[in-house]
């Protein structure tokens, strides 16, 4: 389907080594993985992945399906352990045994399940494994206000948090899944494809909230397929293939276009470059200045999927 | 397109025409227990109708007896469920703690209390391994615990053969230590010339524990979502596997109280007692609205269930009916107070 | 430090064996029961023969408990080898007795609750070469069966003889209670005691599930209370009849209580005259006997009873029967 991978040293603006520390707005990244790789026996999920998000900053994992996203996000969350590099948390090397500890330390994912349990009711969901106690038992009028007022804040205006939350539609819930990570101190909030199964409005409500999050001072991990949703809000863009990385960018260094071409098709133009090369005569020269505009918009080691549909 | 930042304004209160004015009704019958409640209100006429011999009040205490010593057990068993697990062990069991202790206490000449004690350390044993199998493994509650079930069955009936030589355990009623345990476990209290068992009032003050812990604990939150979506639950940091083996252990100690209610009851207890009963336990547990796949129900309701079924088992012999009728009613009963809790459920969310 | 962790040791040395020694019991148990009891006669040193009994034991049915312990003490004075089956549903019994023929034992003694289903089988045996013995069941035609010698108690004789007593007594409503259903030596002794009742009153049957002592005791209280006219409860096993006096506890009910079989609880009440009195049908006796009469045969040739069922004389315990309390008492 592609053409073989090379390793991608040199050959995107990019730089391919790990950032220095301290990017974005200052101070150490709340979470580094430096050529962080995830081996399954004789299977390669990731190898030499680079990352940070600071505080206050938006980093998008970009990459069709099959590109290793999810493995990254349960490295991060502490589900799996990295099998080779390192995974930082404010500078010191962590390994989380599970995804509580990960927790502990600030690091909140809202999965695309969104780790909701549908027939129990929404302030249940909300304070599920961080129930306010009071004296043996736990204070659920409390609890109750406080889930409403919290999803008030974040402009959800719900009808009745007894209700069980298998009855919200989706975009809702991703917001209560949201804003219960947000409330319960998140330091990092890692959002997995949080779009993908949404409208164009409520996908905009959700980017609305990933930017509120980061006003607040988080740092967030938005995994996407969709350039068109991680472009605006984001600060800086990995781009992963086949779990390895095929560029790493600030958003300075990088327009909306080229990071949807970078997705989309760089590889099989590279390769009907390469044909008609070899075709000779004047498919040849035709090859010969699409290879040079591939080269120029570094967008070649590209595999040909579709990118940019919501569809799954 | 940027945004700049600012905080966010929450809208001005306004009451939401969204939500509909819940009559206190509508209310009542989205409980899991309305269809249990539906239901025995229905049973409880018909018998009052049908069998004169039903409507006095030793005859209902007598009722209430037969419901408690299935409610016991239906009440862990019920919280099992929610829990999202099967344990089929849970009626053998109860036979194992009685055999325990009377075998230990027999065989080592002990104060009856020493068995007593024995056997809770026992069922609590049976209760963690079945937890701990269930979790380590993956495989199925229904199929671990069903293999429990029949080791254990086999174990009461050969083990006791092998220490007595006989297929019921032995007298203990001479033991030091029998009476005290007798007035613990099952005495009978005379209130206004009725003879009301205790085991009554315990069935009611479990109930009452268990209903407390599954509404009003961090505990209770962490049992709905361990049944509902233990996958979820776990990524957010609750300790499924811990509330698991907590459910199994919970279903051990209610067959030792069980069982020793049985034991000091009778004195003897037969090795082959107690195959059938798991059943009963699920099935008050689902008339009562616990669903199969756990993560919704209530131990008010399963004891509602377990209510229903002692009426019907005393309720068609006083009616002076073929008492075989009981299994019918049994199967009858399980289909009819599904259809009818999915029922009420399907017109509670309509309403709203 | 040493001291006192040397003194924290004793303490709880203390504890515990204070603890131990509280523990024990200073009455009943087995210690108690251990006072002498065994049937034993010493060990012939004739040819070692294998014999299968296999009855219609449910599992958990403790009366058979004595006639196992009858045909073990049968079987160590006769150097035979004893190999124990049971089942309560004859196509399963008769598939055992069918495995004893396989390994080629000496001998098979088996009961015959169901002659439908069992005999088919047991002339099978018989005409492998092994001798069968019946006992307990199936007294009515288990010389078709090819029975060589049949000890058991005639159960519907037995009936009769209760019912008349009862009848004398003055009962007027009897309830007869069967722990197991579909077991004709059962359904012979309630029979029994209906011809045996005759003119007097009515008997009614009532089945409850022998192997759960809460259903039992469930399903008295509830027909106690339904029906006030029972003044008479029979039950076919001593068990039973010990739940039945809990269930008339319950219910206030004035019922005298009758029973078939003894075991060393039942004759406590009867002495205190809670149980009128107990038809026995020396459990014991036919478990000794059915081993005895194959060792016989197998050693010397000689055949018990000449064709003819060998009563075992339904022996009616009432108070002061000291004899017969000790032979119940030692499982017999």
């Amino acid at each position: 389907m592609s053409t073989p991978q090379e390793t991608p040293a040199g050959k995107h603006r990019a730089s391919q080594d790990a950032p220095p520390a301290g990017n974005g707005r200052g101070g150490v990244p709340l979470v580094r993985l430096v050529h962080a790789g995830k081996r399954y026996g004789a299977v390669i999920a990731l190898q030499d992945i680079n990352l940070e998000v600071g505080s206050g900053e938006v980093t998008c994992v970009l990459g069709d399906n099959g590109a290793g996203k999810s493995t990254l996000i349960k490295i991060i969350a502490g589900l799996h352990q990295p099998s080779s590099g390192t995974y930082e948390v404010e500078g010191t090397p962590v390994h989380f045994s599970s995804p509580r500890e990960a927790l502990e330390r600030g690091i909140a994912t809202v999965y695309q399940d969104l780790a909701v349990v549908p027939l129990m009711p929404v302030w249940r969901n909300f304070f599920l494994g961080n129930e306010i106690r009071k004296g043996p038992g736990i204070d659920i009028p409390a609890m109750k206000k406080m889930c409403k007022e919290e999803l008030m804040a974040m402009g959800i205006d719900l009808r009745d948090v007894d209700q069980p939350i298998g009855t919200l539609s989706g975009g809702e819930r991703q917001c209560v899944a949201i804003s219960r990570a947000v409330h319960f101190g998140a330091k990092v909030l890692i959002l997995d494809e949080p779009t993908a199964a949404l409208g164009v409005k409520q996908s905009g409500v959700v980017l609305k909230y990933i930017i509120q999050a980061r006003e607040r001072g988080l740092g967030v991990v938005f995994i996407t397929h969709n350039p068109h949703h991680a472009y605006p809000v984001g600060d800086r863009f990995l781009l992963l293939n086949r779990g390895a990385s095929i560029g790493y960018y600030e958003k300075n260094q990088v327009t909306r276009d080229e990071l949807t071409g970078l997705m989309a098709g760089g590889a099989e133009l590279e390769q009907l470059s390469h044909e008609l090369e070899s075709a000779g005569g004047a498919a040849a020269e035709i090859g010969r200045s699409l290879e040079e505009d591939v080269e120029e918009l570094g967008i070649a080691h590209e595999p040909t999927t579709t990118t940019e549909s919501d569809a799954r | 397109m940027t945004q700049t930042a600012e905080a966010p304004v929450a809208p001005p209160p306004r009451s939401d025409e969204r939500l509909g004015r819940k009559s206190p009704m509508a209310r009542l019958l989205a409980r899991p227990e309305a269809g249990a409640i539906a239901g025995a209100i229905v049973i409880y006429i018909f018998f009052f109708i049908v069998a004169p011999p039903f409507r006095n009040a030793s005859s209902f205490a007598s009722v209430l007896y037969v419901t408690s010593t299935y409610g016991l057990m239906a009440t862990p068993v019920a919280l099992l469920m929610i829990g999202g697990e099967f344990d089929l062990s849970a009626g053998v069991s109860v036979t194992s703690s009685a055999l325990c202790a009377s075998l230990f206490a027999y065989e080592f000449t002990t104060n009856a209390w020493v068995g007593v004690l024995v056997a809770l350390g026992l069922s609590l044993l049976i209760g963690f391994i079945n937890g701990w199998i269930v979790v380590k493994t993956g495989i199925p509650s229904f199929l671990v615990t069903l293999g429990t079930f029949f080791m254990l069955q086999g174990i009461n009936i050969a083990l006791t053969q092998t220490i007595t030589n006989q297929v019921s355990s032995p007298d203990i009623s001479t033991l030091d230590g029998f009476n005290s345990a007798q007035k613990v476990f099952s005495a009978t209290w005379t209130v206004g010339g009725v003879n009301i068992r205790t085991s009554i009032f315990y069935w009611i003050v479990f109930v009452i524990i268990a209903t407390w812990i599954l509404l009003r604990t961090r505990v209770g939150n962490w049992i709905f979502a361990a049944g509902g979506n233990p996958v979820s639950a776990r990524a957010v940091g609750v300790p499924v596997a811990r509330v698991k083996i907590g459910l199994f252990m919970a279903v051990g100690f209610m067959a030792w109280f069980v069982g020793m209610h049985t034991l000091f009851l009778f004195n003897t207890i037969q090795s082959a007692q107690g195959i059938g009963n798991e059943f009963v336990y699920i099935i008050a547990a689902v008339v009562g609205g616990c669903l199969l796949t756990g993560g919704y129900g209530s131990a008010v309701g399963a004891a509602i269930g377990a209510l229903i079924f002692g009426m019907v088992n005393q309720g068609i012999v006083y009616a002076g009916w073929n008492p075989n009728w009981f299994q019918f009613f049994v199967g009858a009963l399980l289909l009819g107070a599904i259809l009818l809790n999915t029922y009420i459920r399907r017109r509670a969310e309509a309403s709203i | 430090m040493l001291r006192s962790r040397k003194r924290a040791a004793s303490l709880a040395l203390f504890l515990v064996l204070s603890l131990v020694l509280a523990a024990c019991s200073a009455h009943g148990g087995k210690k108690a029961a251990q006072a002498g009891n065994n049937v034993v006669a010493g060990h012939a040193n004739t040819k070692h023969f294998t014999v299968a009994m296999i009855t219609h034991a449910s599992a958990g049915d403790t009366f058979w408990d004595k006639i196992r312990n009858g045909a073990t003490a049968a079987a160590s004075k006769d150097n035979v080898t004893l190999k124990y089956s049971n089942n309560d549903d004859p196509t399963k019994q008769a598939a055992l007795i069918t495995a004893a023929v396989n390994s080629k034992v000496d001998g098979i003694a088996v009961t015959d609750p169901n002659p439908g289903a069992l005999c088919p089988t047991i002339k099978q045996a018989v005409a492998a070469g092994i001798p069968v013995v019946m006992f307990n069941a199936g007294s009515g035609n288990w010389q078709q069966c090819g029975g060589m010698a049949y000890f058991g108690q005639d159960e519907t004789i037995a009936g009769i003889a209760a019912g008349q007593r009862m009848a004398k007594a003055g009962d007027k409503h009897v309830l007869c209670v069967i722990q197991t259903q579909g077991q004709i030596q059962l359904e012979q002794r309630c029979a029994g005691v209906k011809q045996g009742f005759g003119s007097a009153g009515t008997v009614t049957k009532v089945y409850v599930n022998g192997t759960d002592n809460s259903a039992v005791l469930s399903s008295l209280t509830a027909k106690l209370t339904q029906d006030k006219s029972i003044d008479a409860v029979i039950t076919l096993g001593a068990t039973y009849a010990l739940i039945a006096l809990q269930a008339e506890g319950t219910t206030h009910s004035t019922a005298k209580v009758y029973t078939f079989d003894t075991n060393a609880e039942s004759i406590a009440k009867i002495k205190s005259g809670a149980i009128q009195w107990a038809v026995d049908q020396q459990p014991f006796l036919q478990g000794y006997l059915s081993v005895d009469s194959l060792w016989l045969y197998l050693v010397n040739g000689n055949i018990i009873g000449g064709g003819k069922t060998t009563l075992d004389r339904p022996v009616v315990h009432r108070l002061h029967q000291r004899r017969q309390d000790r032979a119940v008492r030692s499982g017999g």
